[in-house]
């Protein structure tokens, strides 16, 4: 098969124009738009419920969107389905992979499908056990893999086709620390062959690490996109992190510090209050502040702001805030 | 260093062509019958309930003495043999839909989707799958049969041929009842409590294990309209080389028009999104 019109370079390789998604009287999606270029990671960041795997389903051509248009590797998803298909590797929340065939069997089976012959099927089921390290229990049937080997298996089974754009729908999620950096390893390995990566998380680290540019995605509406970086600086250039001793009260150190004209965030898992400053004298006078109200931060630490103070801050916005679901501390 | 040459490399064209519908259909046929091979319990299992069934009724009866209107000259096994046929074909074609609802449940449908293929291919598949399935089992009870229980009908082996094949027939269209039964309910309970609640009462309220004649009469009424009684009845007409071959033409025409409404709903079912 020949393509039309080959991509240049620079091509993007995941479009959203405006893509909305309604079941019902629910909006899962709101004009969410998104765009991606090839050899890039776009990470799609949000809670449960934010819409990610209805965008995802919609960009793989297995949901048709409401309104709006989207686009993979040039192809429209309302009118191209097979050729996106040809083009994409999909790894969703549960592994898919066939618990009843080993794990060979399972890719070798994909690339039957796909077209392969049987021995290119067989060639290329063995390249792919080699690079995920699944040598070992290659001819084991797959149910009677751990979660970290069938994830594996499953981001194989991904890649049988050489697909030019990946879907990673929450790949870590129930992964152990080891087998999460593992698995960031091997992404990285193809981004720098130039595949494009759409990675959807609820972790934010993982967003840090992998992704170019990162979409923050709220009750299906886009609450903020850009690099890391800008995502950061758009909180504050820094930050001081306050954590205070359990027996002072967190409400009183946050009215103060709203006193002498900062703006303190709360709402993390340790409990810390997270305040942005311009500059690094500001510390002296966060201490003042809570010097005022008799109270001394057990610890006291001031640097670049993390993604989470970023999250954090969104959700805080109470205008964009549509639903309850993103309350702070609901971060899983 | 040109520019071009560093973006050569990044493929623009897929590695393979996708493949045709029919090789998706053989590919996807093999991987549903490769639990057959690796996993013979699913055939041991399969083979339960009909064996059962054969052997507790032939003993049952056999110290019985037949009932009234039983037909003259035909030992209980030569009767039954048939009727069993068709049962184990109908367990055959629940575990169709069973198996479909596993395909939905472990993800691999959700796999599959996002590949180039036609998505009827593995319905198509999962209904061939059901036909060997059910060819192998009606196989091994017939040589039990033959071998343990002596069973030796009239009609003669290619009479039995002829009705093993319609038996196998009746086993591919209810197998695409039970396929659109899976495509629309999604979950393995509902398709259990379907086979326990529609097969059992279906096969003892019809011509399965003694003539209709000497059922009581509201169970004969039901059995007079079973559709499961023609198949039955052309079977064994067929096996026997008795009367009542008139069944056959009824029995295609019912699986023909349940395969037909199956595979379409099924598909219709099966295109939903996850």
């Amino acid at each position: 098969m020949t393509r039309l019109t080959a991509p240049p370079p620079s091509e993007v390789m995941i479009e959203a124009h405006e893509v909305s998604k309604v079941y019902g009287t629910v909006r899962a999606l709101d004009s969410v738009s998104i765009s991606a270029r090839r050899g890039t990671v776009l990470a799609l960041l949000g809670h449960n419920g934010a819409g990610k795997t209805t965008l995802v389903g919609i960009l793989t051509a297995a949901l048709p969107p409401t309104s709006g248009r989207a686009a993979v590797a040039g192809f429209d998803v309302a009118s191209r389905p097979r050729e996106i298909r040809q083009r994409i590797g999909l790894t969703g929340q549960f592994a898919s992979v066939d618990g009843q065939l080993s794990g060979r069997e399972n890719l070798v089976l994909l690339a039957r499908l796909l077209g392969a012959g049987r021995k290119a099927a067989r060639a290329r089921a063995d390249e792919l056990l080699e690079l995920f390290a699944l040598g070992e229990v290659a001819t084991r049937r797959a149910q009677t893999y751990s979660g970290g080997l069938r994830r594996r298996l499953d981001l194989a089974a991904s890649l049988v086709g050489h697909p030019e754009v990946i879907f990673l729908d929450e790949p870590t999620t129930g992964l152990d620390p080891s087998s999460r950096i593992n698995l960031w390893e091997i992404v990285e390995g193809l981004v720098a062959e130039g595949t494009t990566v759409l990675l959807t998380t609820q972790y934010l680290d993982e967003a840090d690490r992998l992704a170019d540019s990162i979409t923050v995605l709220s009750s299906g509406a886009v609450i903020a996109s850009g690099t890391a970086a800008e995502l950061k600086a758009s909180v504050g250039q820094r930050t001081v992190t306050v954590t205070l001793d359990g027996a002072d009260d967190p409400a009183l150190a946050v009215a103060a510090l709203r006193e002498a004209a900062m703006e303190p965030v709360t709402g993390r898992q340790d409990g810390a209050i997270v305040i942005p400053i311009a500059a690094s004298r500001d510390i002296a006078a966060v201490v003042r502040a809570l010097d005022n109200v008799g109270i001394e931060a057990a610890e006291l630490s001031f640097g670049e702001p993390s993604l989470d103070d970023v999250y954090l801050t969104l959700a805080e916005q109470p205008a964009r805030l549509a639903s309850p679901s993103l309350a702070l501390g609901a971060t899983v | 260093m040109s520019a071009t040459t560093t973006t050569t490399s990044t493929p623009s064209i897929p590695q393979w062509d996708g493949s045709s519908m029919f090789h998706q259909i053989r590919v996807l046929t093999g991987r549903s019958l490769r639990a057959l091979v690796t996993d013979p319990g699913v055939v041991l299992f399969g083979l339960l309930q009909p064996v059962i069934v054969l052997f507790m009724l032939t003993q049952v009866f056999s110290k019985m003495g037949p009932p009234p209107h039983f037909p003259a000259g035909i030992s209980y096994l030569d009767f039954v043999l048939p009727a069993v046929l068709i049962d184990n074909a109908v367990q055959s074609a629940v575990q169709s839909g069973v198996g479909l609802v596993e395909d939905l449940k472990n993800g691999i449908v959700a796999r599959l989707r996002s590949l180039p293929i036609v998505p009827s291919s593995l319905l198509i598949a999962r209904s061939i799958a059901n036909l060997v399935r059910s060819a192998v089992q009606a196989v091994i009870i017939l040589v039990l049969a033959v071998t343990v229980l002596g069973y030796s009908p009239h009609g003669g082996l290619a009479q039995v041929a002829a009705s093993v094949g319609l038996t196998l027939f009746i086993s591919w269209s209810l197998g695409w009842a039970f396929i659109a039964a899976g495509a629309w309910l999604r979950r393995a309970e509902p398709m259990q409590n379907l086979a326990i609640i529609a097969v059992l009462p279906m096969m003892f309220a019809s011509s399965a294990y003694i003539p209709i004649a000497d059922l009581p009469a509201w169970l004969g009424a039901v059995a007079r309209v079973n559709p499961l009684t023609y198949a039955i009845n052309a079977t064994r007409a067929l096996a026997l080389g008795i009367p009542g071959a008139g069944d056959v033409l009824p029995a295609l025409l019912f699986g023909g028009i349940i395969a037909a409404a199956g595979a379409t709903l099924a598909v219709y079912g099966f295109r939903r999104p996850m």
